[in-house]
């Protein structure tokens, strides 16, 4: 009984592919792929321009090797940087004319695009491959003024926003894998929320990448204006695939004055099979600017799935009083590798900031903590409170914590406080004795132990967040 | 820079009859230096303090050459009064003198031949450049179950006249089984503007106790690099302090491989800086076998435009179950343009540890200033003494009851 | 019930318990008193699957081999154990931890499991009538009660999951006047329905809300002494060293 259990529990539940007639670019990374995407996607000059600078630049740009885990190296000549569903050349004006294997895919990802699952309230926007198919609740929010569409979408219609912002985070030149991404990125969600308002409803963006030999590079733009509140969600799987994909988004979050984000992220790619064969490499660059005073931006993330995740969300603290939070539960397990943190820039008088990391790591996999924390000299009255624990089960796996600490104000304060352990044997036998198997004691621990974390989640996502951290750990328990 | 060390090294070993096998090691070390020159802020090591740079904004281009024939005054040179003690005088690099008058004669050895075992590890370019320049090495066995009567302390000097110059000195010691040393160094720099490094082994057989420490309290406008590598054999310990304080810029780097069972190391540290003084601490604790454990505490007090690194790792192989690994580390930054920086890294690969780090920086409590000043002192009394509470836990830490009291009284801190 | 044959125990070859024989019946209450390391806490980790022990012997409970049964699978077939120091668990929240607890053991034993609300009920129920301040059962499960509440809530645990045989290793320690009785009511409520139970304690006072049926001395890895609730008067007036 309980061995079946397990063993529907451990296959990757979102492994399915869905068979779906694509639309592809001509494989390879070149000047004509760029005009190719940039033209079947009638963007304007200036957006063209853009794409070809940044490529220009890739050129001479070299892959980073700094951080811990490594991976084979990446043909990227051998990759498709565009593939759309055939059904979307002439892209469907309502969910009704979306091709029905495309909303089963997402009913089987447990995604509500139809109408009668859109009772709990979250706008969701579903970026297939590349293109976003379809986005929800449009009406509600467009009566506050609030724009939630693809960036495609908002290039076409909102020029002048998305012209104004984007890359102002995240500059064209920042480092690799996030120039590769703004020449060649190829959908993602578009966010604006005017002055003043509260966003009603928790906004979603689920990816997935389903065709073969396909690079996932997506584009995600917020912008919080003065005053106003947005909670966004991001929600990833993949299916299961022999050779490894690549998955190199970017992520740009900016608050004005007294402008709250907070962006939430559960990754479940793909993570390979239990001898590390493929999987998704997770190259993704997320930066927030809290620009304005009085600014927030929350990163909350969830990380199990990948073969590598390598990511650091992080925050610059430009506004006077701004405030930067990350909170990060990893889990590796099998041959599973994640190199991931965040940095803290305080730029800005009196800004503070919090980390707090979990990290669990199991199997044969590898786990770093890497982080930053710079409170520059003009930044005073500023704090950074940092706390990061590590869980290890057994000796065949790794766990690192590589914190860079900077202070240059005396009037600030930076707390660093770092543990790695194992779970006691005592905590397990008193659950044992009190009739959770090996494997439920563990999930239960876990999750104590990630509480502060999964505490900042929004409901549904703390529910789905919980099995998955169960889940993720089966077969790691003696 | 290039030509320089040529000219130098093809002198230095004209001056000397090496035997073929130590030519061969000098030039072997030189030849890697010189593909790798001073390490810069691109190695990771090195982010923090890119010596490259920091040599050519204190001293510019250096010398390398130092003619070890020449006998060097030591008569000028101040010694410590209020301890008896052994001493081992070095003046630009070269051991002048070796005394151990207080001690058995027949249980501790002095080589002075380069020994055969020069060891193959590659360590790091100033390793080399120890390696390349430095004079016949020596090296102290202290003979087993012998513990010195009185502790060694090694001078650190330069000549007056000595400016621009690198000179370089290396000793091994042994320490046998159940043997004890209590090394104290201390630096009296008579001159400015050198850059000075400074390379010891160690090997700790078994229940061996070895007590380092260093001392940099005079103020002084020398660039110093100081390496303990420590191999430790089971029941041995290793305590080090560091007193890190008066030179422009100091780095120390200590590297202790915990090899035998129930071995322990001790790495404690105060960065006490004032003006423009730049310095590191960067420590290496490798846990390679199961039952062993570390401690580290490290405490800045920073004034003016001065600069503080620490960067300790914790490395626990997966052979090594039950390790035991602390390190914490405090700064007070007194002025708005000290820097505090650090570094602490934990990197383990076996699952029944306790591992655990900790790093503050900031400013000093206000309230605790003004808790003092409403009961009658003045700022810079309750100043005084809430720097002398902070550092004292880390002082209390020496074991050594007579060595704490002298650096108490260096400091100027009391109970 | 339980059956122990021979039972010896070690631990870093270091030995605790030696041919240690008992016998448990339907509905008996026995009690163990011991000095301070004599092995009593060895005996209940033991019963309840603790690892890190070397054991020969035998050791039967309704005619199980208990070696055989994973810790968690004693749990199911009835065993309960209130741990003389228990364990803190942070970050789990108490009632999660009982549902997830007890529905684990309803779902091995076959018998539907409690919805939340259900299981709400039978807490509520349970907290009141062991005057157990409801407020904690929100907090994380342990993590911040005082020694008493520790104690008390796994007294709730056991009358909640309701086993057949239960041990009480030195649960009286640490509790005022009122939560001794309570927890005695909470033992004679279940006893009531033809459980056993295993009583490890000091004090003769517990015995006295608890009558038990036999009273046993354990020194030395040894039973020495057994008899009725009368020994343990004798014992709180000689002490162990003038006992035989
Ligand atoms: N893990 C262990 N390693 C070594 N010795 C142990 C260990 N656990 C228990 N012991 C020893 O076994 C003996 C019995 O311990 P135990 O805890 O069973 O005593 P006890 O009868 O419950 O005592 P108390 O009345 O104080 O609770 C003691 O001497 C104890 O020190
Ligand atoms: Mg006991």
């Amino acid at each position: 009984m309980r061995d079946k259990q397990i063993e529907d529990l451990k296959d990757y539940k979102y492994g399915f592919s869905t068979d779906i007639e694509n639309f592809k670019a001509p494989k390879g990374l070149n000047e004509d792929v760029i005009k190719f995407i940039s033209n079947i996607k009638k963007e304007p000059k200036w957006l063209l321009e853009w794409r070809l600078k940044a490529f220009e630049r890739l050129k001479v740009l070299k892959e980073p090797d700094w951080q811990k885990p490594k991976y084979p190296k990446i043909d990227y000549q051998d990759l498709y940087y565009y593939s759309a569903p055939k059904s979307f050349k002439d892209k469907p004006k309502s969910l009704d004319e979306l091709d029905p294997k495309l909303l089963e895919t997402y009913q089987k990802l447990g995604i509500p695009l139809n109408e009668q699952k859109r009772l709990n309230g979250i706008a969701v926007d579903a970026v297939f491959d590349s293109v976003s198919v379809a986005t929800t609740f449009k009406e509600t929010l467009t009566k506050q003024g609030i724009i939630f569409c693809s960036i495609s979408e908002a290039v076409q219609k909102h020029p002048e926003l998305v012209k104004k912002y984007l890359g102002t985070v995240i500059p064209l030149t920042d480092h690799f894998f996030a120039t590769l991404n703004s020449a060649v990125f190829t959908d993602g969600s578009f966010v604006y929320i005017p002055p003043g308002v509260r966003c009603p409803m928790e906004l979603s963006t689920y990816f997935r990448i389903n065709a073969s030999d396909t690079g996932q590079f997506e584009r995600t733009l917020i912008i919080a204006d003065k005053g106003s509140y947005v909670s966004y969600l991001e929600g990833c799987t993949a299916p299961m695939r022999d050779e490894n994909q690549l998955h190199a988004a970017n992520v740009e979050l900016i608050a004005l004055d007294d402008a709250e984000i907070k962006y939430s992220t559960v990754q479940n790619w793909y993570p390979g099979d239990k001898d590390g064969k493929g999987g998704i490499y997770n190259f993704v660059t997320k930066r927030g600017l809290c620009k304005g005073k009085n600014s927030k931006i929350s990163w909350t993330q969830v990380e199990t799935g990948s073969a590598i995740t390598w990511k650091y969300p992080s925050c610059i603290l430009k506004g006077d009083n701004s405030i930067g939070e990350f909170y990060s539960i990893a889990i590796t397990n099998n041959h599973q590798k994640a190199d991931t943190g965040t940095k803290m820039i305080h730029l800005g008088k009196n800004t503070k900031s919090k980390i707090i990391s979990k990290g669990i790591s199991a199997g044969f996999s590898d786990m770093t903590y890497r982080g930053l924390v710079d409170i520059s000299p003009k930044a005073t009255n500023s704090n950074n409170f940092t706390q990061c624990d590590s869980l290890l089960m057994g000796n065949k796996c790794g766990a690192h914590t590589v914190p860079y600490i900077k202070n240059k104000n005396s009037d600030s304060n930076i707390a660093h406080e770092a543990t790695t352990s194992k779970i006691s044997e005592e905590q397990l036998h008193y659950c044992q004795q009190r009739g959770l198997n090996p494997e439920e004691a563990v999930g239960l621990i876990v999750n104590g132990f990630c509480k502060e974390v999964l505490q900042q989640l929004p409901m549904e996502f703390a529910v789905e967040a919980q099995k998955l951290v169960g889940i993720s750990l089966e077969g790691s328990v003696g | 820079m290039e030509e320089q060390l040529k000219i130098d090294f093809e002198k230095k070993l004209k001056d000397f009859s090496y035997s073929d096998q130590e030519k061969k090691f000098k030039e072997t070390n030189f030849k890697e230096f010189l593909k790798n020159g001073f390490p810069n802020r691109k190695l990771e090591n090195w982010k923090f303090s890119d010596l490259n740079q920091i040599i050519k904004n204190n001293i510019g281009e250096l010398t390398f050459y130092n003619d070890y024939k020449k006998e060097n005054q030591i008569d000028k040179i101040e010694l410590i009064s209020e301890l008896e003690h052994n001493k081992i005088i070095i003046v630009d690099g070269k051991i002048e003198k070796i005394d151990f008058k207080f001690e058995d004669k027949d249980k501790i050895d002095v080589l002075v031949e380069q020994s055969e075992e020069t060891i193959k590890e590659n360590i790091n370019s100033l390793i080399n450049l120890n390696n390349a320049f430095s004079n016949k090495f020596c090296k102290i066995i202290i003979k087993k179950n012998y513990s010195l009567k009185k502790p060694l302390i090694i001078y650190h000097s330069t000549n007056k006249n000595t400016q621009s110059k690198n000179t370089n000195s290396r000793i091994d010691f042994k320490l046998e089984e159940n043997a004890c040393l209590r090394l104290i160094d201390i630096f009296k720099d008579n001159s400015e503007k050198n850059f000075l490094n400074i390379y010891y082994n160690f090997e700790l057989d078994k229940s061996s106790i070895l007590k380092n420490y260093k001392i940099d309290k005079a103020i002084n406008n020398n660039v110093k690099y100081s390496y303990n590598n420590v191999k430790q054999e089971a029941n041995s310990i290793s305590e080090t302090f560091i007193l890190s304080s008066g030179s422009k810029f100091f780095k120390n780097e200590i590297n202790c491989d915990l090899q035998g069972q129930h071995s322990s190391a001790f790495v404690n540290g105060i960065f006490d800086l004032d003006d423009e003084n730049h310095h590191e601490i960067k420590s290496n604790i490798n846990h390679l076998v199961e039952n062993t454990k570390s401690y580290q505490l490290v405490k800045s007090v920073l004034e003016k435009k001065s600069k503080a690194v620490y960067q300790g790792k914790i490395f626990v192989s997966s052979e090594a179950q039950k390790t035991d690994g602390y390190q914490l580390s405090n700064a007070i930054l007194l002025s708005e343009n000290s820097e505090f920086n650090a570094k602490p890294e934990l990197e383990i690969y076996a699952d029944d540890v306790k591992c655990s780090h900790g790093s503050s920086s900031g400013s000093l409590d206000e309230n605790s200033i003004f808790y003092l000043m409403s009961r009658g002192l003045n700022y810079k009394e309750a100043k005084k003494l809430l720097i002398n509470g902070f550092l004292l836990d880390v002082i209390e830490k020496i074991t050594d009851e007579e060595i704490k009291n002298l650096i108490k009284d260096l400091l100027g801190v009391k109970q | 019930m339980l059956k122990i044959n021979n039972l010896s125990a070690k631990i870093e070859n270091k030995s605790i318990l030696q041919d240690f024989k008992l016998e448990i019946n339907p509905g008996e209450v026995h009690a163990i008193m011991g000095p301070n390391g004599s092995g009593k806490s060895t005996l209940s980790n033991i019963l309840s699957g603790k690892k890190g022990y070397d054991v020969t012997g035998e050791v039967l409970f309704e005619n199980n081999d208990l070696f055989s049964l994973e810790t968690e699978e004693r749990a199911h077939k009835g065993i309960f154990l209130a741990f003389q120091y228990p364990l803190e668990i942070p970050g789990v929240n108490t009632n999660v931890f009982l549902k997830t607890s007890l529905n684990a053991i309803k779902k091995a034993r076959g018998e539907k499991e409690l919805d939340a609300i259900q299981f709400l009920k039978l807490v509520k129920e349970k907290a009141k009538e062991l005057k157990f301040d409801e407020e904690k059962l929100g907090r994380q499960l342990n993590v911040g009660f005082s020694g008493g509440e520790k104690k008390k809530n796994e007294i709730l645990q056991m009358s909640i999951l309701n086993p057949k045989l239960s041990i009480l290793d030195e649960t009286d320690s640490g509790l005022d006047i009122d939560a001794l009785k309570t927890v005695a009511d909470g033992v004679n409520a279940l006893r009531k329905k033809n459980n056993s139970f295993l009583i490890i304690t000091h004090y003769q006072r517990l015995l006295e809300y608890i009558k038990p049926d036999f009273v046993h001395v354990l020194m030395n890895g040894k039973i020495i002494k057994s008899g009725g609730p009368e020994l343990a008067l004798e014992l709180e007036k000689k002490g162990y060293e003038n006992i035989n």
